[in-house]
């Protein structure tokens, strides 16, 4: 830093220059010099918070639920598959008036809004 | 651990995203560096402060990195964090730090280093400036010697230095005239034209 040939600068015909030169210099040789890090960075990481971290009974918990829902769902598939066709039956044997229609449509919107609202809430 | 040709902008993504630590102390190790010369400056010189407060402004920056929204760049970023923390920190303990001299800037009680001198060789007289100018700046005012900092020593425009320091840029300029009429007086033995200036 002593050896920049601007620190010296000191024109005559502007005396406010001297200063100018001086703080460009003295700006320069802060710039050019490196600060070792001599552990600084181990020592930020070491105070950064904890990382989040998911409860260790969360993974075996939703393995359960999801063996309680598969074995359910198999449970009932079969019978709700012939109450399903049943009922498909029953409604093309006999007509069906317009507020029926409109209960269904309506019922089948409900649903269609629950689940699209259950799977944005957990994306 | 992110290879040191990696832009900031992926390292921030990394961080930000998957939490990824080796990302951010790739961040760290690329801008300790200047955050903390930067830091021992507006410090005047007290490097433990510095130091302390250059671990704060890392800190604060990995809490507020979600915030950080490019509209600087990165390390101009974390320089705005770490004026904040010096200003804050100086405001808290402006009695024990600096103690009151902003008013005394043409005192010299000591009087054993402001004067140019008569050194001999160049770089003699150039060490000695540098230790005058350094011992000027202490009387600085925080906010003008960060305005000074930023301007001079760290290169910045006006504008960057307003964006740093979260002021006006008319601020800037005042807080910098100020300084350099506090350095002026006091380094008025380095003046080669003294009486132009008195």
């Amino acid at each position: 830093m002593n050896s920049d040939p601007t620190m010296n600068t000191r024109p005559a015909a502007d005396p406010a220059n001297w200063l100018d030169s001086a703080l460009a210099a003295d700006g320069g040789s802060h710039r050019d010099a490196y600060l070792d890090d001599a552990g600084f960075t181990a020592r930020v990481m070491a105070v950064l918070p904890a990382p989040a971290t998911l409860p260790a009974w969360r993974k075996p918990a939703l393995s359960v639920l999801w063996a309680v829902a598969g074995l359910g769902a198999a449970l009932a598939l079969p019978t709700a598959a012939t109450d399903v066709a049943r009922e498909l039956f029953r409604l093309a044997a006999h007509p069906v008036s317009l507020l029926e229609i409109g209960a269904a449509i309506a019922a089948l919107g409900a649903i269609s809004w629950a689940g699209a609202a259950y799977v944005l809430r957990h994306d | 651990m992110a290879p040191p040709g990696v832009a900031d902008a992926e390292l921030i993504a990394r961080v930000v995203v998957h939490d990824d630590r080796h990302a951010f102390s790739e961040l760290v190790r690329r801008y300790q560096s200047p955050i903390r010369a930067t830091l021992r400056r507006m410090t005047a010189g007290n490097h433990a402060l510095a130091d302390d407060l250059a671990q704060e402004t890392f800190l604060l920056a990995y809490r507020n990195l979600k915030s950080f929204r490019h509209e600087a760049r990165f390390p101009t970023w974390l320089h705005r964090i770490a004026t904040n923390a010096f200003l804050a920190d100086a405001r808290k303990r402006k009695e024990e730090l600096l103690g009151d001299r902003d008013g005394d800037v043409v005192d010299d009680e000591d009087g054993d280093g402001l004067d140019a001198g008569g050194a001999g060789d160049s770089h003699e007289r150039a060490a000695s400036l540098k230790l005058d100018l350094e011992r000027a700046m202490a009387t600085l005012s925080e906010a003008e010697r960060a305005a000074i900092v930023q301007c001079y020593h760290n290169d910045l425009t006006h504008e960057e230095a307003a964006y740093v320091l979260d002021c006006p840029v008319g601020t800037v300029k005042t807080h910098v005239l100020r300084a350099k009429q506090k350095l002026k007086l006091r380094l008025a033995a380095w003046n080669p034209e003294p009486d132009a200036t008195a």
